[in-house]
């Protein structure tokens, strides 16, 4: 009996043991002395490889004796899997982060970068969408603007000239009238999951509000009652009402659904990206570089000039808990340098932050869209939060609908703003 | 003999440990973490402010009417498998090939039914081509807010409901013969079969699959929900799983989503215990 009682007692302890053993593991810091762990989406693709491999090559000439370690994570858990890193306060050194609210909702564990990155201010852009109050969260990989890119065959065959696209919302609307007569749709749209609005508002942003208007929206002072902020969703809901969308916008995912209708000839236009998804080389397979074409918004209020709505796109930061920030933000300066950003660029086709790379060789939609980055303005969706984007893509699903007017739709999105 | 009548406690202990430790500690944690502030407000307690958040949002109210949904169409998703299984234990005609067939979907994972459906349901999919070419107008099946709930419920359904089929063919073999035997001598219909024999004899088998089916419903949609709408179109199909995953991971709000499971513990203990309270009941009456 006693060694039965015995044995229990080992049982018992080998369990406990056991148990307390993968508890403790799945909370244990990964930061520790001579290495730092990075938490991205990139590192597992392919097109990231010579991307990491010339940004180790060059952090390992500063810190020849810092190991560093990527872990690739699902773009969709990510921010789950980082909210539950942060909330415990132990995580990765180093992060990806989207620029906007993605970063800006967690700034309180990150650490500002501003003393480390002053030397690569002036050669890379788009840093203003990695700041919150003045202080700057990470440094930028890749630019994220949202150019709208045509189909030339398409506006060939509506007798459409391709070299001269609409340049007012007026024209716009007569020349996709010609595109549904030769049997088109005149946008791919995917509203799925209600991202489609952030694009229209922000790729007409700056042919529909006054520059006075979009700079007080950037700078946080959004007035929702202005005929011209309710003249974009006017613009959208009119899409909708006279059929100028792809089909079942509402049921379409924009990625990559929406994507392919426009790439597969279905339709002539699509607000999309420059970074790797999305963009001119995606859509390379079916549209060669000279069926692409990329056009300025049509100006809908008149005396507005168009530019290009463009932030940084994605960039690393640096968290609050790392054991040595000084090293973990010159990972982050490695991982936005000159060289690693040009193979960033090569690989993936993607605008870099560095808009100093030749981009040359790219064809003449990657041209236009460089050369308009130097006019270009911060996009306007990027500078609202997560709720109120979330609240935007639902209302913009009903005003597809037809279940709720434009009045109703800046009355609840101003609401939601002003409850920060 | 001392050690010995200490024995079955040291013999619990580490189930009782893993439940303390890993089961019932975070969930009190949990329930802690739901009383205190999200972002800046981060681990002060803020009382019931989650609590009030929470149920003046129109999203989470959606989410708890969908859920008031699912328990209304909870007898349709039994009696689809019950029935299908009447008739292959009746032995209707093929109905070795419709027993693995029906099955079949059971095995595949909701992230691919998902997506096979997303394809038959596009608006311009199959389905409504074949609409189409009787003269029917093509349905937005998973972009109109009125239909989409259902349109999930319903692959849902047709993807789980295989293991319930399972279930009530198990109920068949303990079925009496006899039973059928006498009612068809006696000149029942198949109708009466069904409703006075069958039903009867399955009662126990017929609250089980009762209770399986709604636990899989209220837990295991979410696969099939983030793929097939992602929560739309405008809100419509949210669910209280797929409000506390897009709380904690999209909107960085891990107190409010805590507030959320909270709320949907609650439910889920009043449905559990509802259930358990009814097979006691039928038990009784055994």
């Amino acid at each position: 009996m006693r060694q039965r009682a015995i044995w229990s007692a080992v049982l018992v302890v080998g369990l406990a043991l056991a148990g307390c053993g993968s508890a403790s593991d799945s909370g244990k810091s990964t930061s520790s002395d001579g290495k730092l762990v990075v938490w991205d989406w990139k590192s597992g693709e392919p097109f990231a490889k010579s991307y990491l491999e010339k940004a180790k090559a060059d952090f390992k000439k500063k810190h020849a004796d810092v190991e560093v370690e990527f872990v690739a994570q699902p773009f969709d858990q990510y921010y789950t899997l980082l909210g539950a890193a942060i909330q415990s306060g132990k995580g990765p050194d180093v992060m990806l982060f989207n620029g906007g609210g993605q970063i800006r909702d967690r700034v309180d564990a990150l650490v500002p970068l501003d003393e480390y990155v002053a030397e690569d201010r002036q050669r890379l852009a788009g840093w203003e969408a990695f700041a919150k109050d003045g202080k700057t969260y990470a440094a930028p990989v890749t630019l994220q603007g949202y150019p709208i890119y045509y189909n030339k065959e398409i506006y060939r065959k509506a007798n459409l000239d391709p070299a001269t696209p609409a340049t007012t919302w007026d024209k716009f609307v007569a020349d996709c009238a010609a595109i549904a007569k030769a049997g088109s749709k005149c946008f791919a749209l995917g509203n799925k999951e209600g991202v489609g609005i952030q694009f229209w508002l922000s790729s007409l942003g700056s042919t529909t509000l006054t520059a006075a208007e979009y700079d007080a929206w950037i700078a946080g002072k959004r007035d929702w009652n202005s005929a011209n902020v309710k003249r974009i969703f006017q613009t959208w809901k009119e899409s909708g009402d006279k059929k100028m969308n792809s089909d079942g916008a509402n049921s379409t995912a924009m990625f990559n659904d929406s994507f392919a209708l426009f790439q597969s000839g279905k339709a002539a236009h699509v607000m999309g990206l420059m970074s790797d998804v999305g963009h001119w080389q995606d859509f390379n397979e079916f549209l060669t570089p000279e069926k692409l074409g990329v056009m300025k918004a049509p100006v809908v209020t008149a005396g507005t000039t168009p530019s290009l709505p463009y932030d940084g796109g994605i960039g690393y930061a640096v968290a609050k808990w790392t054991k040595d920030p000084k090293v973990a933000a010159d990972l982050v300066r490695s991982l936005s340098s000159a060289e690693a950003l040009k193979a960033f660029y090569a690989d993936a086709g993607a605008i870099a932050a560095d808009t100093t790379i030749d981009v040359s060789q790219a064809g003449p939609a990657v041209g236009t869209i460089v050369g308009e980055l130097k006019s270009g303005k911060p996009a306007l969706h990027v500078a609202l939060s997560s709720k109120t984007l979330d609240l935007m893509g639902r209302l913009s699903q009903q005003l597809l609908s037809g279940s709720v007017s434009v009045d109703e739709v800046v009355k609840q999105l101003a609401a939601s703003d002003q409850a920060g | 003999m001392r050690a010995e009548r200490y024995a079955p406690y040291i013999l619990v202990a580490p189930a009782v440990l893993i439940i303390v430790v890993l089961r019932l500690y975070p969930l009190l944690l949990g329930v802690n973490f739901s009383f205190t502030g999200d972002g800046a407000q981060n681990g002060t307690a803020v009382g019931f402010g989650n609590y009030r958040e929470l149920f003046a949002d129109p999203l989470f109210q959606t989410a708890l009417k969908n859920v008031g949904l699912l328990v209304l169409l909870l007898p349709v998703a039994v009696a689809i498998p019950g029935l299908l299984a009447t008739f292959i234990y009746l032995r209707v005609p093929g109905h070795r090939f419709y027993r693995s067939v029906y099955f079949f979907p059971a095995v595949l994972s909701p992230v691919i039914v998902g997506a096979i459906f997303n394809l038959l349901l596009a608006f311009d999919g199959p389905l409504n081509a074949v609409l189409g070419s009787v003269g029917i107008e093509p349905i937005d099946w998973l972009g109109d807010p009125g239909i989409a709930m259902f349109m999930v419920v319903g692959v849902h359904i047709w993807a789980t409901f295989g293991m319930a089929l399972v279930v009530f063919l198990a109920g068949f073999a303990t079925l009496d013969p006899a039973l059928l035997d006498a009612a068809r001598v006696d000149g029942a219909s198949l109708r009466q079969v069904v409703w006075h024999v069958i039903v009867p004899s399955l009662s126990r088998t017929i609250q089980f699959v009762f209770v399986t089916t709604m636990i899989g419903m209220l837990t295991s949609m979410f696969g099939l929900l983030y793929v097939m709408t992602s929560g739309g179109p405008e809100g419509s199909t949210y669910l209280p799983e797929f409000y506390i995953w897009k709380q904690q991971g999209q909107m960085n709000r891990p107190a409010l989503a805590s507030a959320a499971s909270t709320i949907l513990f609650m439910i889920m203990l009043v449905v559990g215990l509802l259930q358990i309270k009814l097979l006691e009941r039928s038990g009784k009456e055994d």
